[in-house]
């Protein structure tokens, strides 16, 4: 009787049951990840309007009155607006290089079947995986013999460097998933090389294109170790002027302006090009080693 | 199937990508390398020895770096995913709500690591929110210290803030890989909840788990930045210790051989993650 009982249909409430408690914890879901999302974001908002008249200190919950004070002190005495051209200067020369330097090497990897294509999967995969201080103090070594220490060429390279992983394997991936009849109706129909590309590869792989572009764009901004060693005192972007104010001189208020200045753009593009951002994307190309 | 020449254009191909990776990154293991054992060196002269690497571990500083290190490589690995593991399990399925929940969950990807570290500094620090949450409700009679503590919670609490969507992506796209039929075929055949979970998922999950672990581990434990604004005031992470050998000290070679344990290190780790991958998937 038990094996019977067990057979038997779930019942229309059972059902009914099943769907409320999903629905009651994808609301539980929802609140918990609000609170631990949005608390850090809403405190730091806070701290950046804190009138510096009125200081928030314990044990006020909040502040007493909010001003803009801090936003203009930050652009009037600190060098973020240098950083921030800096930053935006290098990120979209750097996705440019990379994105050239990876197209023919994706394509390959992607198309061809050649031996040891695993071993270069695995070396595309390298800046990722050596700790970034370690490449970063020794790379330091070799651009100060090529005369590229303390350049914008040198960190836009450097910058190209930690993009390249994410836009060579998000490419593969996408060269990959083209079907071989697309390829082969062309060439039947008479396309050359030219034209295969123009009609068939760059159409085909622009989601991926659009997913590496957003990767190698975001790891430029917010890179920090490379240019940390090899920019500063020359360069500054905003992550190693945000290093600065939480370093030996601790400014909460400032360092608020400055951590929102450099979120704010990352989130807008979030939800922008979340439709390109599939889970598949970063899953496929990083899935395995 | 392909002529011969043709192969070799594919490799021609592969330079400016593959190539370019070796360059920079094979010439500044090189020097890492080579300047450990005191060749190539910039202070000093230059002739083999291994007089640094003796240096370096008879001191009880390096030592403990090294260990703190590991330390906050395996706990965050381990806490990123403790935690984005179920999320992506509930997410497996489509529902209402979830595609705003997982949009949610991506944020913090976006968030730059060194503002990831702020922002949860705001939250631990002495006198942040979560101390005075927990004073006010009398849980706690004094502040904690969460914020550059002698264990390094604080820098646990950032890493696994900042990385749970980059965990849950990965395990996602292979969550959703696994298909219902097999599901429903352990359910019909009589196996519950747990035995769906233990026997199904995370067989199926485990390279998906394995490789996030290790770029994780890989993540916290060549760590400068987060360490140096959050962590202890000692031992300092490894590449703390590093750099200020190298910059402050002008102690080149003594930080080469802290680099090349780094190195080694990460490299040991993936070389067990690939030996764990085979043995799971049978040596595929």
């Amino acid at each position: 009787m038990a094996g019977l009982s067990q057979a038997k249909p779930r019942s229309l409430l059972d059902i009914m049951n099943r769907r409320r408690l999903y629905g009651l914890l994808t609301t539980f879901f929802i609140v918990v990840q609000l609170i631990w999302i949005g608390t850090p974001i809403v405190m730091t908002v806070l701290w950046s309007l804190v009138n510096p008249d009125y200081p928030w200190s314990f044990p006020s919950m909040f502040p007493e009155k909010l001003s803009w004070a801090q936003w203009v002190y930050v652009f009037k005495y600190t060098n973020i607006i240098r950083a921030l051209e800096t930053s935006y200067a290098i990120a979209p020369c750097a996705v440019l290089l990379s994105f050239l330097l990876s197209l023919p090497t994706a394509y390959v990897l992607g198309r061809k079947k050649i031996p040891g294509k695993k071993f270069f999967m695995m070396i595309v995969l390298l800046p990722i995986i050596m700790p970034g201080m370690v490449v970063a103090l020794f790379l330091s070594r070799v651009f100060q013999a090529f005369g590229l220490a303390q350049s914008f060429l040198g960190l836009v390279l450097a910058h190209t460097l930690m993009g390249l992983p994410y836009m060579i394997r998000v490419l593969t991936t996408s060269f990959e998933a083209i079907p071989q009849d697309i390829i082969d109706a062309a060439e039947n129909l008479g396309a050359n090389t030219f034209v295969k590309i123009r009609d068939i590869f760059l159409p085909m792989v622009r989601p991926g294109l659009l997913a590496g572009m957003v990767f190698a764009f975001t790891t430029s901004i917010e890179e920090f170790n490379l240019t940390f060693i090899i920019g500063t005192p020359t360069f500054e972007t905003i992550p190693t002027i945000l290093y600065s104010f939480l370093g030996y001189n601790f400014i909460r208020t400032n360092a608020s302006v400055v951590a929102l200045i450099m979120m704010i753009p990352n989130i807008v593009m979030l939800f922008a090009v979340e439709r390109f951002l599939k889970s598949d994307y970063l899953s496929a190309s990083l899935g395995k080693l | 199937m392909e002529r011969k020449n043709v192969s070799a254009v594919h490799y021609l191909l592969l330079v400016p990508g593959v190539g370019f990776i070796l360059l920079f990154i094979g010439s500044s293991i090189f020097l890492t390398v080579t300047q450990s054992v005191g060749l190539f060196s910039i202070t000093g002269k230059s002739q083999f020895t291994l007089e640094n690497w003796n240096i370096v571990f008879h001191e009880k500083e390096s030592l403990d770096s090294i260990l703190f290190s590991m330390k906050m490589g395996l706990l965050s690995s381990i806490g990123t995913l403790l935690f984005a593991f179920p999320v992506a399990l509930f997410l497996r399925k489509g529902g209402s709500g979830k595609r705003f929940l997982a949009s949610l969950i991506k944020i913090p990807l976006f968030i730059p690591a060194l503002v990831a570290a702020f922002l949860i500094i705001n939250l631990i620090s002495f006198h942040g929110i979560i101390n005075e949450t927990l004073m006010a409700l009398h849980i706690i009679k004094s502040p904690l210290r969460m914020l550059n503590d002698k264990f390094g919670w604080g820098v646990v609490a950032i890493q696994v803030w900042k990385n749970i969507p980059f965990v849950l992506l990965i395990l996602s796209g292979s969550l959703a890989s696994i298909r219902d039929d097999t599901v429903d075929a352990a359910r019909n055949l009589g196996a519950g909840a747990f035995s769906i979970l233990f026997r199904i998922y995370i067989p199926l999950a485990m390279p998906a788990i394995l490789v996030s672990m290790i770029l994780m581990f890989i993540k916290a434990f060549g760590d400068f930045a987060i360490t140096s604004v959050a962590g202890p005031t000692y031992p300092p992470s490894i590449a703390l210790r590093m750099r200020n050998t190298a910059t402050m000290f002008q102690q080149w070679d003594k930080a080469a051989v802290l680099g090349v344990i780094i190195i080694l290190t990460t490299l040991f780790v993936t070389w067990i993650y690939s030996r764990l991958a085979e043995f799971v998937t049978g040596g595929e």
